[in-house]
């Protein structure tokens, strides 16, 4: 059971580690970075108008979160950036089970941005192919 | 086996359509997706034979297509001849751009009904539905 609130707190951790992730990059990566944080921060904020609508308080983010390992350099934030997608494209797909019409809509879309963020940095990462089978299913 | 694996995965849904998906000649919601599924991972066989140095990018994506129309045939209890194509109708484009394109636009189709076919399912099939339908649009940024 998927919850708007679990999918705050991983849109919370997405902005936090592109945070990151954008100190190690340059060019055109660093684009890509910056316009994904971005959507991350529109999705967010869309969750928080949701909850408060639901009549609950949206949780803060963590002041910091633990990142599953050290980003030193372009080839590690790339790396943060792929799996940051992936998690969050996740948490996304099994919010479908607990929505529908307009909500099941909204959580496709991010399912399918998360995706194809992850592909776009898979490339920039050099690692092929570029895409997963499943995309958004855990393992 | 495949059958047991429908059942259980249909039984916290009682109610409507339960049963139907025990029965394999009952039609299912699904049906067309399962069909055009394999006829998209048909397309890329025939573009793959056609144009072998495009062989590397497009087996993944083939492979992807061959592996959503079997986990589609699993969940809705169809048979494993179910997934056999029948011959793509019309020959692809002769030259590797415009047969990428020709991919691209079955892609992008095929995201679609996808997406609307997670969009009508009930709760148990979305997972597998919304997977297909952003693999699709994955695949169309690996073709551009």
């Amino acid at each position: 059971m998927t919850t708007a609130a679990e999918v705050l707190a991983a849109e919370h951790a997405a902005i936090y580690a592109y945070g990151v992730i954008g100190a190690h990059l340059t060019g055109a990566a660093a684009t890509a970075a910056r316009d994904a944080e971005a959507a991350h921060r529109a999705r967010r904020d869309a969750l928080g108008r949701q909850v408060v609508a639901a009549g609950a308080t949206p949780t803060p983010a963590d002041p910091a979160y633990a990142l599953p390992f050290p980003v030193t350099d372009q080839a590690s934030a790339l790396r943060l950036a792929v799996q940051t997608e992936e998690r969050t494209g996740a948490v996304w797909r099994s919010a479908l089970a607990t929505t529908s019409g307009d909500e099941r809509q909204a959580a496709l879309d991010a399912l399918v941005d998360c995706a194809i963020r992850a592909t776009r940095f898979r490339r920039a990462a050099g690692v092929t192919p570029a895409t997963v089978t499943f995309p958004g299913r855990p393992g | 086996m495949l059958r047991a694996t429908a059942a259980l995965a249909a039984a916290p849904l009682a109610g409507c359509g339960l049963f139907d998906r025990e029965d394999p000649e009952r039609d299912d919601p699904l049906d067309p997706l399962l069909a055009a599924t394999v006829r998209l991972a048909a397309e890329y066989d025939a573009v793959i034979a056609a144009q072998p140095a495009l062989a590397e990018r497009l087996t993944p994506l083939r492979d992807a297509h061959r592996a959503h129309a079997k986990a589609l045939a699993q969940l809705i209890g169809r048979p494993a001849s179910s997934l056999s194509a029948s011959p793509v109708p019309s020959s692809p484009p002769g030259d590797p751009s415009a047969a990428l394109a020709h991919l691209q636009a079955a892609e992008k189709a095929g995201q679609d009904q996808a997406a609307a076919a997670c969009l009508a399912a009930p709760a148990d099939r979305t997972a597998l539905l919304g997977s297909i339908t952003a693999a699709r649009a994955t695949h169309q940024e690996v073709l551009r």
